[in-house]
């Protein structure tokens, strides 16, 4: 399957009430297709804590919409303001 | 005068039963005895003598639709044991279509499968539109026997044109899929695909996406009719959604008495609740009576790039990710640029990239010399007196950046966690993608190293309870009839391997697909022989002239 890891997963964000996640760390994992993906953590406002998972080009214009240099850069950022800019 | 006599093998029978000492007979492509010391002659005879015979191993999830019209025996899938397969899934299958639709499909499967565009306009005839045509065609060269799925996406696109790519379908035109759908099972279906990630090579969702819960429904129960399978790809990358996925599959099962299963499922060490949770749920599920099967691989995951395109590989090296994102021309002045480079070496690290590049392989099948595939970075670096991060670099530019590396075994490697997984009785192995990802990564071999892997090195499965899974299990939970066990009556679909051996080769690329397509491949390690419906299709390291397999007949 060829799995359009990005937006699909963007999109799928938890109900209203619980779109102050914060970034809580990311990664790089190996992805079903054998490509290299960043795994992002987030912690929501009411505790619960997710992960979703990314394509490359996805990644790299979440990188870019939050300044960050490195993936440490995106801990701290709001989930939300960041996929606005995707 | 028996067709076949295996003799003197350890009978593994596929019924998880222990082996015992016995041989096999075989007359009219059905196995008519098994027991010690079968007296009486035979047209040919196998010396099984050290080795394990057991029933023809069966891949519930492949992408062999498009191969199977001109290889019957979906190499390299029959030599590592294979004697059936289920290709359709993920929504995708090439029939019912009509001929107008083609294009759309092909596009389709080239995302998916990776399939050169030659293998659609040079390897064969199109000339159906019908589930039955297609059967038909695939039907006169088989050496392996096929249960193939039909794809909700060509079921929506004949029914629905390009509307099916935009639009959730009116009830007439739910009607009519139910119609085409019980056409495509009347002529051999072993089921429907849908999927809920895929996309076509433009990015759009395949039409299956579209379609509301009502139409999934409405075909369920055409599927409900004959207790034929549902085959999904849910969102496997997010748990949560998964888990409602589990729950959506048990509503449609207990309603409608269908089994049902949905892939991938694979394990990570960045998520270790995923599987857990998701299998806590299945476990629910058939306690409340729905058959909802996950499939699981048994092949780690790598990851595999080239300096062609930006990766994530590099994400924590931020020097070399802006290179890689440049445009091309731009990308191979900055490589060229000896300031920009020496920098980017010195980001890998003081060890010179050693750490992080040293354990990469060449694949090969590309613009590298074919001397190299296979060889690790920091070999051909030492080699060549440079460290491997500048050896990455360089390498990469004499060859047009045209240089895939792969590092091996960066998910779903957890070999202890994995094989308790494995088994599982409520897990179905499988995932396997046989015929898809050409030209990313080998899709075959998964069961030799089921057997090296997790029965030999980890234990976590006995060799009768691993045979199981991947025979009797698998043709129960897909109704296969008289498939996966070795007993009196049943098809003789038979493999003949030496437990002590049996894995997977190395990865190597091969050009064997139409227009000299490149795809990367695995040699069978271990398996002797081949037998399917009584025919010897493979043996001693070759493949015969037997075309004996079929579309399987159902439970």
């Amino acid at each position: 399957m060829s799995a359009q890891v990005a937006l699909t997963a963007v999109q799928a964000q938890p109900a209203p009430g619980l779109d102050d996640a914060v970034v809580e760390g990311a990664e790089i994992v190996a992805g079903h297709d054998g490509a290299a993906e960043l795994l992002v953590r987030l912690r929501h406002g009411n505790g619960a804590q997710s992960a979703q998972s990314l394509d490359a080009e996805t990644a790299f214009d979440l990188l870019r919409a939050a300044g960050a240099a490195s993936l440490d850069g995106l801990v701290g950022q709001s989930w939300r303001d960041l996929i606005k800019e995707l | 005068m028996f067709d076949l006599l295996i003799k003197g093998g350890t009978v593994v029978d596929g019924s998880g039963a222990p082996g015992f000492a016995g041989d096999v007979a075989v007359k009219d492509g059905r196995i008519v005895a098994i027991g010690p010391a079968i007296a009486g002659e035979a047209r040919r005879t196998l010396d099984a003598a050290g080795r394990v015979v057991a029933p023809g191993f069966i891949d519930p999830h492949t992408h062999f639709d498009v191969q199977l019209l001109w290889d019957g025996a979906a190499k390299p899938a029959l030599e590592h044991g294979i004697t059936c397969v289920v290709p359709g899934n993920c929504s995708l299958s090439l029939a019912p279509l009509k001929a107008q639709d083609r294009k759309s499909l092909v596009g389709m499967f080239q995302q998916i499968e990776e399939m050169p565009p030659e293998a659609f306009t040079e390897a064969f005839e199109w000339t159906w539109e019908d589930f039955a045509g297609y059967r038909d065609a695939i039907a006169k060269t088989l050496q392996l026997n096929v249960a193939p799925l039909v794809g909700h996406s060509v079921i929506r696109l004949w029914v629905m044109g390009a509307d099916a790519q935009q639009r959730a379908a009116r009830p007439d035109e739910i009607a009519a899929m139910q119609d085409l759908l019980r056409q495509c099972l009347e002529a051999g279906a072993v089921g429907l695909s849908t999927s809920f990630v895929d996309v076509d090579e433009n990015g759009h969702p395949v039409p299956s996406r579209f379609a509301s819960f009502d139409e999934l429904d409405a075909l369920c129960a055409v599927l409900g009719e004959r207790g034929r399978m549902l085959q999904i790809v849910p969102e496997f990358y997010a748990t949560d959604i998964t888990l409602a996925r589990v729950d959506q599959l048990a509503e449609l099962s207990i309603k409608h008495a269908i089994p049902t299963t949905f892939s991938p499922l694979f394990d990570s060490a960045a998520t270790p609740q995923n599987v857990p949770r998701v299998m806590a749920r299945v476990e629910e599920q058939f306690a409340r009576g729905a058959r909802v099967w996950p499939q699981m691989q048994t092949r780690p995951i790598d990851i595999s790039f080239s300096l062609l395109r930006p990766s994530l590989f590099f994400a924590r090296l931020p020097r070399w990710v802006r290179v890689l994102r440049l445009p091309l021309a731009e990308r191979l002045e900055a490589l060229k640029n000896p300031a920009i480079a020496d920098k980017m070496v010195e980001d890998a690290g003081p060890d010179g990239g050693a750490t992080m590049f040293a354990e990469l392989v060449v694949r090969g099948g590309d613009a590298a010399p074919a001397a190299l595939a296979g060889r690790t970075l920091g070999e051909i670096a030492a080699e060549r007196g440079e460290t491997p991060a500048r050896a990455l670099i360089n390498l990469s530019l004499e060859h047009g950046l045209d240089v895939a590396f792969l590092a091996a075994s960066r998910g779903h490697n957890a070999t202890d966690r994995i094989g308790a997984m494995l088994a599982s009785p409520f897990m179905h192995i499988g995932a396997s993608d046989g015929g898809a990802h050409l030209a990313s990564f080998a899709t075959y071999g998964d069961t030799g190293y089921l057997f090296s892997e997790f029965v030999r090195k980890a234990g976590a499965l006995s060799l009768e309870a691993a045979v199981k899974k991947i025979t009797s299990d698998t043709a129960e939970i897909w109704g296969l009839k008289d498939r996966g066990l070795l007993q009196t009556g049943k098809a003789a679909d038979i493999v003949v391997f030496d437990a002590d051996a049996i894995g997977r080769g190395v990865e190597r690329p091969q050009f064997d697909m139409p227009g000299d397509g490149m795809r990367y491949v695995r040699d069978a390690v271990g398996v002797e022989a081949v037998v399917v419906n009584g025919e010897v299709a493979w043996a001693g390291g070759a493949y015969t002239a037997a075309r004996a397999g079929v579309v399987c007949e159902l439970n």
